[in-house]
This record gives structure tokens, C-alpha cells and sequence, in this order.
């Protein structure tokens, strides 16, 4: 008898980042070193836990700008390019680290894992890394969900339910267009929520979505069980709160895994730590020196002195987190389930890009940790769909406003950093709405046109943006980002209802911007025409 | 970006500092605050220059900010921010969770009294505690409910309001 059921949500995202102007870019290297350092170690452990028969169950989200990347053949190209530097530099690491005892297995341990990347990335799915997760969904043990098309923070964009439709709307065609179904669940980015989202989610589909702790605790009426079973909200949807034990047990600064003196230390990286003569080549063509992903230490401790790292006792580390664990969440729905009349549900939801790259070890921890599980009797991986169907009476609430920001609501996006961005979000919004109600039809030029100025509306929309501003490194990067993306929709708008498109402009624009190639500018429709459901909602903004 | 690629499509544009419209916008930002922004168009400012005969910039221009039951339908209070006729925005202190809040901008008349410019929309803060509406076919027992909330409280981030507020204290 099951006594709880444990649920990982993954969430995969970037902001859309593709720079074909430059030689080199180092915002495209976050997603190399992601699909490098996180989605194909996370592929690997997920296709080897098949292999193996182990039943495990987890949800997992991509991001629509993800997607898009990792089906960009220029962006496909880059990484290629990127991965055989990489692989060069792995021989000339071997080289050089050559009848080091300490060294070398690393060394060697690092070439094996970049040859096996190229192998994956190139010979097994030429190229379309969204083809291994296609066969994980259909292994049936993966459950993937999508998310707003560019993790536009809904809550700040509510003031017009048709930007906060366009985002999901658009998510969930492109992920029909790629994986081939309807995804069940949506990440609400940022886990932002705000009361009325449901309306529309339910309204496109979705059965479900996942909130902060306090957006399923703080629900009213009050929810009998807390975070540890879903609620139904008014739209018809479940709403699952993050469970705050499990996020704490990896995150926290002071007793969070990541942080074991044992594992690898993510800031000595050959990057910095090299000659330039040797590693200069492999580093931003400006000399600016960077990660590498070859790293050669273990935390060692609080201070700068740092030890090599062990590959052994990291693993063993993470064996014993894992068990760790496992031990916690049995405590846990033992605890729980006194009190309640079913099998409590953990909610455990993490952002894919901690393991492997911030937390090196943490796709080991994930695959130690789903083998204990499944010899063990008292829990079950589950997905958010498939707990679902066990038909568990729901509490009727409304969940309250939240994220899972730093303070937990909308501030992290909304700050003396950033506060200026909303009002050319929101006019565009507004600019786009009329646009797409007074355009019912279009052909040709004009229909391209709509559909960039939608393209760059959402790319402005990103959360990516504030969040950055608000953290301080890269500002100017996402400023000037943001800015661009207004002032194309800006351009493309007064261009539209001037018929004066420029056409080579255009098609500059459509090749630079040019994610979600079937993106269909109706989506921007007016809504008061189109969804009775929203009519009083809308009657109190206006 | 760098700036080459800017200059490739955009050319020498900015943002415009102005869009021409009178609009007054209302954002929560957390249970205590909001924010708002607002333009006021210059046909508008001449509108109210001309009314008071007085320059925009000598103008009492003022927030008022009404507050709501969570329902939106009674008006329960209000009270008035004074702000420098140069600002564009403002952080509210609205200082109570889960309820409405509307805000109107506008300026003091000479002989007193207040006179509205723009409305904002009606924003909802949201709450920091456990919600004090109990459906009874979803109630559990008190010393189970505190057996639940005191340990999700030992890890929640909240756990602070939540003890304050939340957790029923016998």
C-alpha cells in the first residue's frame, strides 16, 4: 500500500537568445552549456532508468523559447561548432594533464562526457535534442508540459487578459507542433499567479497548473490539506502548491545537498584559472575570461583553499543524499497521512538547469534517488497528470496571488529597476490588441507583418528581463533586449496602419526574431468579443 | 545586446518617453504595496492648466486611493498621497492584504475639495495568511490542522506571518 506519492516537476527555460550578427555570443553560451552540462546528463539518466526498468514518474517542463532554440538550425550549427571546440579542448586537457594521478581520470572523465554529448547531440538525434524527449514522453515515464510562449510573469501582464491568452495560447501550439498532443499541465512562469488565470488556462485546455507553497496554502476557503493534495479552482483546473520541505532540502544556503564540501566547486573553472596562451582560443574572442565547464575541484570548505575533486566520494555523496532523501519524504507522508484521508502528494518542483550545471552532481542524485524509490514500498514518482487520474476528490478554492520569487509575490519583476518597462509592455499590448481586432484579415505582406509585431510583443514580454535587471549582472544585456523588441513592435505597428511596410526590413526582422514560425497574430484578439467567461472581469479593469 | 545589432535594425530609435494618451495604471506588487504609473496627455494638462488658471507644474496633484472589501463592492476607505507634478509613477503603501484598491489621480481645487483627472483600474493585494473562510465539508479537526501547519510553517519561507496570523494559538 502506497503510503505518498513524491512528484518532480522540472522546469526547463531560457529567454530566447540568438545573436547570428556576432561571431560569438556570451548570452548563446548559456544554452550550450545547458544542453551540455543539464538536458543531455538529465536524457542520460531518464533513458538509462528505462533501460533498466526502473519505474520512475516525472513532469517535466520546456519552455516554448527553449524549444524554439533547440530547433533552430543556426542555433544548431553554433552548438555543434561549440561542442567540437570542446571536444578539441578535451584531448589538449588530456594532453596536458597527461601521468597526473589527481588530474587525468578527470580529465578523461570530462572527454568521455563531451564525446558523449556530440554523440548524442549529432549522431543519435541529428541535432533535434527535442527528439529525446519525444521518446521519453512516449516511454510513458516522462511527462511534458509546456509553459506561457516566452515565460512572460502573467501577473504583471493581467491588465490585458489578451496578452496573458496570447502567452498561453501560443505555448500551447507550439508544443502541439512539436511533440504532436496537447500537454495536460503549464508552468506558470515564475510560478506567477493571480486570480483569473485559471478563466483562460481552462479555457485553452489545460487541466492543470503549479503555484508557490503559499498560492495553494493561502487559498480560500482555506484548503483542508494544505499543499499535500491539489485544489480545483473555479476555472475547472487543478492547482498543485510546491511542497516547502523538498525545496528547502536542496536549496537552502546553510543545509541544502549542493552545498557538501564534497561535490564539485562551481567557480574554479580552467577558464579562469589557466594561462590565456593555452585556454585563450577556447574563451570569448574579446579575452574576456569565462566558464569553461572544465573544473578540476571539489568545495573543499568554506574558504578559497580548494581540494581536487573526487568523482568517488561526490558520488557517494549523492547515493547518500539521495537515501537522505528518501528517508525525509517517508517521515514526511507518514506524518501527513495521519492526517489525511488519501496519500499526500509532494510536490518537488526544481529548475532543470541546478542539475549539472550548479549542482554537477545533481543528474546522479535524480537517478539514485529514482532507484531507491522504486524498491521502496511506502512511495511512489508520480506525475501531476497521472495523479490526476486517480480521482481524488478536490477541494473547490481560489488560489492566492503568488510566485516563487524572492519575497514571493510580484516583486522580484516589479522594483525601482524595472518598474519602467510596464508601461511600453502594456501599451504595446494595448497597440497589438487593436491591431489584431482591426485586421480580422490579412494577406501576404500585411499578415507577415501582424505576425512579427506579435513575434516582437512577446519576445518584449519575456520575465527573462526584469529578473535580470533586478539581479544586476547582464543588465544592459536585458535593457537593451527589452528596448529593441518595443521599439521593432513599435516600428512594425505604425508602419501597419500607415501601409508603408517595409518589406526588407521585414524580412531582416522575421530572420533575426524568428522563433514560432506558425504564430498567428489573431491570438490577440479582442476578448470581450470572444470569451463570455471573461466579460466581468473585464468590465472592472475597464 | 551588443550595440552593432542594434544598429543594424533599429537604427537611431528609442523608446518614446511619451505615448500621447492619458492612462493611470495600477499594479500590486505584494500584500502591502502597489504601484502605480500614469501619463497625462498635454491636451489634457492644457485642459486643467486652463481651468485653474495656473501652470501644470503649480498644480496640488494628488492620489487618492480607495480600498475595497475583497469583494469590490463596498468602499471602505481612502486616503490621499500628494505627488510632485513631475513624477510619473509611484510605490503606494496600501498596507492591507486581500482587498481591492482603485486609485484616482487629481489635484486639490483652490477653495478645497478634490477634483479627479484619471481612474486607474482595481487591483486585488494578495494575502500573506491562511484564508479565514472554512468550507465545513473540508474542515479538519483543530489539533490536526495544527499537527498540518505547524510543520509545513517549520520550512515555509513565510513561516513568520504564518505563525502570526495563521495558526490558531491554543
Amino acid at each position: 500500500m502506497v503510503k505518498g506519492y513524491l512528484a518532480f516537476v522540472f522546469h526547463s527555460h531560457l529567454p530566447y537568445v540568438r545573436h547570428p550578427e556576432h561571431k560569438q555570443s556570451l548570452e548563446e553560451k548559456w544554452f550550450f552549456e545547458a544542453i551540455t552540462e543539464c538536458y543531455v546528463p538529465l536524457i542520460k539518466v531518464f533513458q538509462e532508468l528505462e533501460r533498466d526498468h526502473v519505474d520512475y514518474s516525472v513532469t517535466f517542463s520546456l519552455s516554448p523559447t527553449l524549444l524554439a532554440m533547440m530547433e533552430d538550425p543556426f542555433l544548431q550549427e553554433r552548438y555543434a561548432a561549440y561542442l567540437s571546440r570542446m571536444q578539441e579542448l578535451a584531448c589538449k586537457e588530456e594532453e596536458r594533464t597527461a601521468g597526473d594521478p589527481v588530474f587525468s581520470p578527470l580529465a578523461h572523465m570530462y572527454r568521455e562526457r563531451i564525446d558523449y554529448t556530440a554523440y548524442i547531440f549529432n549522431e543519435k538525434y541529428g541535432r533535434r535534442i527535442v527528439e529525446a524527449f519525444k521518446e521519453l514522453q512516449r516511454g510513458g515515464n516522462v511527462e511534458l508540459i509546456t509553459s506561457a510562449a516566452t515565460h512572460g510573469f502573467l501577473p504583471l501582464l493581467g491588465i490585458q487578459k489578451e496578452a496573458i491568452y496570447a502567452q498561453i495560447a501560443a505555448g500551447i501550439e507550439y508544443y502541439q507542433k512539436i511533440f504532436g498532443n496537447t500537454p495536460r499541465g503549464i508552468w506558470l512562469p515564475e510560478c506567477g499567479y493571480e486570480s483569473g488565470l485559471e478563466d483562460i488556462m481552462s479555457e485553452l485546455g489545460l487541466h492543470y497548473f503549479v503555484t508557490a507553497t503559499h498560492g495553494v496554502l493561502y487559498a480560500s476557503p482555506r484548503p483542508k490539506y494544505g499543499v499535500y493534495s491539489p485544489i480545483l479552482t473555479p476555472g475547472g483546473l487543478a492547482a498543485f502548491g510546491r511542497d516547502p520541505e523538498t525545496s528547502q532540502q536542496v536549496w537552502s544556503s546553510k543545509e541544502g545537498y549542493p552545498g557538501d564540501y564534497n561535490y564539485r566547486e562551481f567557480y574554479r573553472d580552467i577558464g579562469y584559472d589557466l594561462d590565456l596562451d593555452y585556454i585563450g582560443e577556447y574563451l570569448h574572442p574579446t579575452g574576456l575570461r569565462g566558464n569553461t565547464g572544465f573544473k578540476y575541484y571539489r568545495i573543499t570548505g568554506p574558504s578559497n583553499h580548494k581540494e581536487p575533486y573526487n568523482r568517488e566520494w561526490a558520488l557517494e555523496k549523492a547515493r547518500e543524499h539521495a537515501g537522505n532523501f528518501m528517508f525525509n519524504r517517508e517521515k514526511q507522508v507518514e506524518y501527513y497521512g495521519e492526517i489525511m484521508d488519501r496519500p499526500p502528494l509532494v510536490v518537488a518542483p526544481y529548475d532543470s538547469e541546478l542539475f549539472g550545471h550548479w549542482w554537477f552532481e545533481g543528474p546522479q542524485w535524480i537517478d539514485y534517488l529514482c532507484r531507491l524509490i522504486n524498491k521502496n514500498q511506502n512511495i511512489k514518482l508520480i506525475t501531476l497528470g497521472k495523479y490526476l487520474e486517480l480521482q481524488y476528490p478536490l477541494q473547490l478554492c481560489t488560489p492566492n496571488a503568488s510566485s516563487w520569487g524572492d519575497k514571493g509575490y510580484n516583486e522580484v519583476w516589479l522594483n525601482g529597476k524595472n518598474d519602467w518597462i510596464y508601461r511600453h509592455l502594456h501599451k504595446a499590448g494595448e497597440k497589438m490588441i487593436a491591431l489584431a481586432t482591426n485586421f480580422p484579415k490579412s494577406e501576404d505582406i500585411l499578415r507577415d507583418a501582424l505576425n512579427q509585431a506579435a513575434r516582437e510583443l512577446l519576445l518584449a514580454q519575456s520575465s527573462d528581463w526584469p529578473f535580470i535587471m533586478t539581479t544586476g549582472t547582464m543588465d544592459s544585456y536585458a535593457k537593451s533586449r527589452i528596448t529593441s523588441h518595443l521599439i521593432r513592435f513599435l516600428k512594425l505597428e505604425r508602419q501597419i496602419w500607415e501601409n508603408r511596410i517595409d518589406v526588407s526590413w521585414l524580412r531582416q526582422l522575421e530572420a533575426t526574431d524568428n522563433l514560432f514560425p506558425h504564430l498567428d497574430y489573431h491570438l490577440f484578439q479582442n476578448l470581450e468579443q470572444t470569451v463570455a467567461v471573461e466579460k466581468d472581469k473585464l468590465a472592472e479593469i475597464t | 545586446m551588443h550595440p552593432s545589432s542594434r544598429e543594424y535594425l533599429d537604427g537611431e530609435e528609442n523608446l518614446p518617453l511619451y505615448y500621447g494618451k492619458d492612462c493611470l495604471v495600477l499594479l500590486p506588487r505584494d500584500p502591502y504595496w502597489l504601484f502605480a504609473y500614469w501619463e497625462i496627455s498635454i491636451p489634457t494638462r492644457q485642459r486643467f492648466e486652463a481651468e485653474f488658471h495656473k501652470p501644470w507644474d503649480s498644480l496640488q496633484l494628488l492620489l487618492r486611493v480607495y480600498r475595497y472589501d475583497a469583494q469590490g463592492t463596498g468602499k471602505e476607505s481612502h486616503f490621499d498621497i500628494q505627488i510632485d507634478p513631475s513624477a510619473d509613477n509611484w510605490y503606494i503603501k496600501a498596507g492591507v492584504p486581500n482587498k481591492k484598491y482603485q486609485t484616482e489621480l487629481g489635484c486639490y481645487l483652490p477653495e478645497g475639495g478634490f477634483r479627479h483627472i484619471l481612474s486607474s483600474n482595481l487591483v486585488t493585494t494578495p494575502r500573506d495568511s491562511l484564508s479565514d473562510i472554512i468550507d465545513e465539508n473540508w474542515r479538519l479537526p483543530d489539533w490536526q490542522a495544527r499537527r498540518l501547519y505547524r510543520r509545513i510553517s517549520r520550512s515555509n519561507l513565510s513561516s513568520l506571518e504564518m505563525i502570526k496570523w495563521g495558526i490558531p494559538q491554543q
